[in-house]
């Protein structure tokens, strides 16, 4: 035991070249699933930044009423790249970011299982989003359709952009990006743990990556096929979703939310994967109920399957009691989640660095998206809140105040990871403090927005009594939370100037990756501990103490 | 409202933290029943963030590490009797909300299945509305900005059968709580009831291209005597229903009527959209 408790000793990196400044070509070619991690995480930061000014560009003209900045088609288009970019472009490439960088340290393996196929995966993410963002070089402007793309709407003698088709063209590139990754994790899981690393002995953020691999593997084909039968409507002819040539346009829908609801649930369930491998640190216990945290994973994995039409109440086309059920009961393992979290902090020895701050606001933000999930279920509560602001505020709470919070806990969790340096404290404290303020002030007044009736996807409003003061408010948070992102990076920057001094495991930390160099070297692991619990790293670093006071009556 | 911005902002804020999530007073049975279930939700969800922040906030406050205190807190695993009770609790609590949910949406459906005796079949285009009164030869059209108007009288059952012309839209009364997609080759059947005489502004609500925040409405809600009179005003003057091109000019002369209620009224019709629809 005693020779697995001494610290690795710190070794250059053998993937860096010395002397060699940015090693261009080694990154460009590169199938290592770290250097894949962080370049999925740079672009989708990337695609974050182009979508959030598109977001303050929307925000600037909604501050008053009438039209000042975009014309009514630059605003169709800026909400339409918005909303896709945000979804399928940040978020869940954000995922394999994550997913692909840690996975396999997690489970102890030096690579993933098709380094070819991961690094296929990425090119063709990184270029589908970029066909998505070229619709702003076309003469007749980006897909003006929403990032729901609604069918007869996107359809060719309604949306005669050229931008509709290179969105269309793009998210096939991304969504098949994001079927290859999704196949690497699942295999990568299954087949490349490290011995003694049981399936209820995978940190819970592999278990979710596991679980939400899964869900693409099912949800993904459907918007796959949804986009190549839209293309053929609007290029090559096909009427599947022309009621006067006998189709339907509510197909459309089914097939859009089939995907698009377990979508949600692909760009949460990582990051509440996330939270259990942070709360548990920063408390310094186990995350308590490991098991039924997994089994709620799983629950609301297959569940997700099962809500799709909650997005569709008001098309008189489905069985609501059904679907408010089915909604309703997804409630529960998410509930299970949250106790699991809060029972955690409760008995610990709780410290609150960034990441702790971020888990933490995770918690109120995303409780109140989660509370404002269940008025929508509600089908005759949704007669009014459909396509208003209502459930703007309710997707931004449940997506930023939910997976957005908890990818900036993961960011400053594993930056020391990452980078082999720790954020400078002050720096990300403001960034939490600055984004919160941001988030609650942009968007708590949009429920009351969208709760007197102010509609989704309107360029222009009324001056009724109350709008404008509320958007005025809205737009100044959204600005708020500019100037946090402006805060993030430079704390990036500061950091990345300084010397690497994290060590393996700055946190004192539970799994597999803090055992390996900050940042690892070039196949990862140099020796491993044993695998005997859920904390493999936490086992170690309490052995290593018992050796040093030379017995084991300190035993906790 | 001539305040300076700042404080405008202030205030706005204030505003919004003290009545995020207040409803519009309903004027419709339906609306009634869905103000009625929305305040059910709203207590049991004020209920459920008290106590799970109440947790968050104890935990947060009761067990913060000393600083250097270098000793683990004792290693609790999970406790299965919690487990099962946040399981249970919350089981318990979303069926009873489902079946207050069910009993809603029933009385919208027997609403539909009862008599009525209005009829009104609405069309959505882009982008304005066309409503066709068919038991009494009444059409009324409009594009743009203010746009046609509803008739219906005060107290009565009113049926309305749906569908779009061209892309999918959404007939959606504020006042009413209530909206419903307009979707071509789809007829979706509701039914209302206002309870009280009015103006009560509606707009589209789903995506329909361009100009989709420039195809307002208005319910007007009148006592039946008034809506007779209407009805014989304004029959024959109505559009053939065999003109496909939709005009820019509402059917019947805007009545004196009293102030709109809601928030679209108040759009003034400066630019006309443009009507064509052919690409």
């Amino acid at each position: 035991m005693t020779t697995l408790t001494d610290t690795p000793p710190p070794v250059a990196a053998a993937h860096a070249p010395a002397g060699a400044g940015l090693d261009l070509l080694g990154w460009l070619a590169t199938t290592d699933h770290k250097r894949i991690g962080i370049m999925y995480g740079i672009a989708a930061l990337g695609f974050f930044l182009a979508a959030g000014v598109m977001a303050l560009v929307m925000r600037a003209e909604l501050a008053v009423p009438g039209l000042q900045l975009v014309t009514e088609q630059g605003y169709n288009g800026l909400f339409t790249i918005h909303g896709t970019a945000m979804m399928l472009l940040f978020a869940t490439p954000m995922v394999a970011a994550f997913a692909n960088y840690l996975i396999p340290l997690q489970v102890g393996a030096a690579d993933m299982v098709y380094p070819r196929l991961n690094a296929l995966s990425f090119w063709l993410f990184l270029f589908g989003g970029l066909v998505v963002l070229s619709g702003f070089l076309v003469a007749s402007g980006p897909a003006d359709i929403g990032w729901t793309g609604y069918p007869p709407n996107s359809t060719l003698p309604y949306s005669t952009t050229t931008g509709t088709d290179l969105w269309i063209v793009g998210l096939l590139l991304t969504g098949v990006a994001s079927i290859l990754g999704a196949l690497n994790f699942v295999v990568t899981i299954f087949t490349r743990r490290a011995p003694g690393m049981s399936m209820f002995r995978m940190p819970v953020f592999t278990w979710s990556m596991l679980v939400t691999s899964i869900l693409i593997l099912y949800a993904f084909p459907a918007i796959t096929a949804a986009l190549i039968m839209l293309l053929l409507e609007r290029r090559f002819g096909a009427e599947f979703f022309n009621p006067s040539a006998g189709g339907d346009p509510v197909l459309w829908q089914h097939l859009f939310w089939f995907f698009g609801h377990p979508e949600v649930y692909i760009i949460a369930l990582p990051f509440f994967g996330v939270m259990g491998e942070t709360f548990p640190v920063f408390s310094r216990k186990p995350l308590f109920g490991y098991r039924a945290f997994v089994l709620a994973t799983i629950f609301i994995g297959a569940y997700s399957m099962t809500v799709w039409a909650h997005h569709m109440f008001t098309t008189g086309a489905i069985n609501l009691p059904f679907f408010s059920a089915t909604s309703f009961i997804i409630a529960v393992p998410t509930g299970v989640k949250f106790f699991n979290w809060i029972f955690t902090m409760i008995g610990g020895k709780l410290w609150f660095p960034a990441p702790m701050l971020w888990s933490v606001g995770f918690l109120f933000t995303f409780l109140f998206g989660g509370i404002t999930g269940v008025l929508v279920a509600s089908a005759p509560l949704d007669f009014q809140f459909q396509d208003t602001y209502f459930v703007v505020a309710h997707l931004h709470n449940v997506l930023v105040g939910g997976s957005v919070f908890a990818m900036w806990a993961g960011i400053t969790f594993w930056f020391p990871k990452f980078t082999g340096r720790r954020l400078n404290e002050p720096l990300a404290q403001a960034h939490f403090w600055l984004w919160t303020i941001g988030f609650v002030v942009t968007f708590l007044p949009q429920y009351q927005l969208g709760a007197w009736g102010m509609p989704r996807r309107y360029a222009d409003y009324p001056a009724a009594p109350g709008w404008t003061e509320l958007n005025v408010v809205s737009t100044i948070g959204s600005f708020c939370i500019a100037a946090s992102v402006v805060v993030f990076l430079v704390a990036v920057v500061e950091a990345l100037r300084r010397p690497r001094d994290a060590g393996p495991d700055p946190w004192q930390a539970n799994s597999l990756e803090w055992w390996a160099d900050s940042p690892p070297a070039h196949h990862n692991f140099r020796s491993l501990p044993p695998i005997r619990s859920a904390r493999p790293v936490f086992d170690a670093r309490v052995a290593a103490r018992e050796a040093q006071r030379g017995g084991a009556e300190d035993r906790p | 409202m001539s305040r300076r911005p700042g404080w405008r902002a202030i205030g706005g804020l204030a505003l919004g933290f003290a009545v995020a999530g207040c409803l519009p007073a309903p004027v419709t049975s339906q609306g009634r029943e869905v103000a009625r279930l929305y305040g059910t939700f709203l207590l049991i969800a004020a209920l459920v963030a008290i106590v799970v922040l109440g947790l968050a906030i104890f935990a947060i406050l009761r067990y913060r590490g000393a600083p250097g205190d270098d000793e683990l807190p004792p290693q609790v695993h999970g406790n299965l009797k919690f487990e099962a009770l946040w399981t249970g609790i919350p089981l318990v609590t979303i069926v009873g909300l489902l079946v207050l949910t069910v009993l809603v949406l029933n009385s919208f459906n027997d609403a539909v299945r009862a008599n009525a005796s209005v009829e009104v079949r609405v069309t959505g285009f882009r982008w304005g509305w066309r409503f066709v009164y068919p038991n009494d030869g009444v059409v009324m059209e409009g594009i743009g900005a203010p746009g046609p108007e509803l008739y219906v009288p005060v107290g009565e059952n009113v049926r309305v059968t749906m569908t779009g012309e061209d892309v999918i839209h959404a007939f959606y009364v504020p006042q009413f709580l209530f909206k419903k997609d307009a979707i071509p080759g789809h007829e979706n059947q509701f039914a209302f009831t206002v309870d009280e005489a009015g103006r009560y502004g509606g707009q589209c609500a789903e995506f329909c291209g361009i100009y989709h925040s420039r195809m307002p409405f208005t319910v007007v809600a009148v006592p039946r005597a008034e809506y007779d009179e209407w009805l014989a005003a304004n029959r024959g003057l109505a559009p053939s229903l065999a003109t496909p091109e939709p005009s820019l000019v509402t059917a019947a002369p805007t009545q004196l009527a009293p102030e709109a209620t809601g928030p679209y009224e108040s759009v003034e019709p400066t630019v006309q959209p443009s009507v064509t629809t052919s690409p």
